[in-house]
């Protein structure tokens, strides 16, 4: 399907994965993500594998209905988009979805087993992504979670660091390497810096970008506590 | 079923810690049953994770000990063992799914506190063994559906580990990354 690109204002858009909508939302920092969006000059896309995850399935759950009910308001408010928004069909990203989880879960051998190491919502950000960028739309994902960033960053430690948990030699599948190059992955704390150096934090004090960046990493972003020193060393 | 062997060995030295009450050891044991379920994502092994661990901490709580039921549901957890036991060494896999099954059954007739305390048991496990999967590698949502606890949980209990720093997990400079946010946003 061609893309039917409206001005300036569709031209780029980020990926928001799960973990890093999860992690705004129980922090009780999701109207970061609405104002980063009044300053943003693209979309922000969820796929519907994520939506399922973060709004259709904890609607159901008592424990996470608040959270899942936030999330679902900024979609409601078209702060979250669907990819249908930018004439992207669901069908097109599972098809892509699908190559990747292939990839991806036959990437890693060990003990003569394919690791299986993603799942579907990861994959659907992946595969939206990799739609955009055939379309020539700019784009970066926003993924907490390590193994996802691991398999399209550096490989190579991903497989260090399996060998070191699952005591097993692993072989990697270099016909899948190629697939997951060209990536770029920011996670919830790079985009609350960015909220924190746009201004748009209320909370004035002189801890606050340590405490957003914190909260963000005790909410399941996966960020060492020396990247959070790095980064608030950073002018 | 995958690595057979490896269960039965795991399970016959818990009955073993059992009779020792050595938790520290059945403790041990389901961290062993981990390894195996992040590399083949079996649920039979995934399964015994969780009930062996559950089973050292319930073993920790003497309180537990003396409430309603207690004897007929600790009666009815090492009888499975057993019959777990039983059906890795005759390679019957039904025997095995149904031996643990009657686990679940017995928490599911439960009933007063015993029954709140022991599902929150299990429920904590399952947790737990889905965080030590996501710490060997596999995804967290991969995780999460493998073991069937919400993403939400799964997130909030991994990030507050204290051992959740990954040197490897470092895969370009702080500088690079902040780059890629900030210039999404000019």
């Amino acid at each position: 399907m061609k893309i039917q690109i409206s001005g300036k204002d569709t031209q780029k858009a980020i990926v928001f994965d799960s973990g890093t909508l999860i992690s705004f939302s129980m922090n009780g920092t999701t109207d970061l993500i609405e104002k980063l969006k009044g300053i943003f000059k693209g979309k922000f896309l969820i796929t519907s594998e994520v939506k399922k995850e973060v709004i259709d399935t904890p609607l159901r759950i008592k424990k996470f209905e608040l959270e899942a009910l936030k999330i679902k308001q900024l979609l409601d408010d078209k702060v979250l988009e669907m990819p249908s928004s930018l004439g992207i069909a669901d069908p097109e990203i599972t098809i892509k979805t699908n190559e990747i989880l292939n990839m991806a879960n036959s990437f890693f051998i060990g003990n003569g087993r394919e690791i299986h190491l993603l799942d579907s919502g990861e994959s659907s950000c992946l595969a939206l992504s990799r739609i955009l960028t055939e379309k020539r739309i700019k784009n970066i994902l926003a993924v907490d979670e390590r193994t996802t960033r691991m398999i399209v960053e550096k490989h190579e430690n991903l497989k260090e660091f399996l060998e070191k948990k699952l005591h097993v030699k692993i072989k990697i599948n270099h016909d899948s390497l190629k697939f997951f190059h060209g990536f770029k992955i920011v996670r919830s704390a790079e985009l609350a810096y960015v909220a924190y150096k746009k201004g748009l934090v209320k909370i004035r004090n002189e801890n606050v970008l340590d405490a957003l960046l914190y909260a963000m990493k005790f909410k399941g972003a996966a960020i060492s506590g020396e990247e959070i020193e790095e980064m608030k060393r950073l002018k | 079923m995958q690595e057979r062997e490896n269960l039965l060995r795991i399970f016959k030295e818990t009955k073993e810690a059992v009779s020792r009450d050595d938790v520290v050891k059945i403790k041990n044991l389901s961290d062993q049953t981990t390894n195996t379920a992040s590399l083949t994502h079996d649920p039979d092994n995934i399964a015994s994770a969780v009930i062996i661990y559950s089973l050292s901490k319930i073993l920790q709580r003497e309180d537990y000990k003396k409430l309603p039921g207690w004897n007929k549901f600790y009666g009815v957890y090492m009888k499975s063992i057993d019959k777990s036991i039983d059906a890795l060494e005759r390679r019957n896999d039904e025997g095995f799914g149904q031996s643990i099954s009657e686990i679940r059954d017995a928490i599911r007739n439960l009933s007063g506190k015993l029954k709140d305390y022991i599902q929150d048991v299990f429920r904590s496990a399952e947790i737990n063994k889905a965080s030590r999967i996501y710490e060997h590698g596999i995804s967290m949502e991969r995780t999460a559906n493998l073991l069937g606890v919400s993403l939400f949980e799964l997130a909030r209990y991994a990030g507050e580990k204290e051992d959740s720093d990954i040197p490897e997990s470092i895969t370009i400079s702080v500088k690079q990354r902040v780059n890629f946010a900030m210039e999404m946003f000019e």
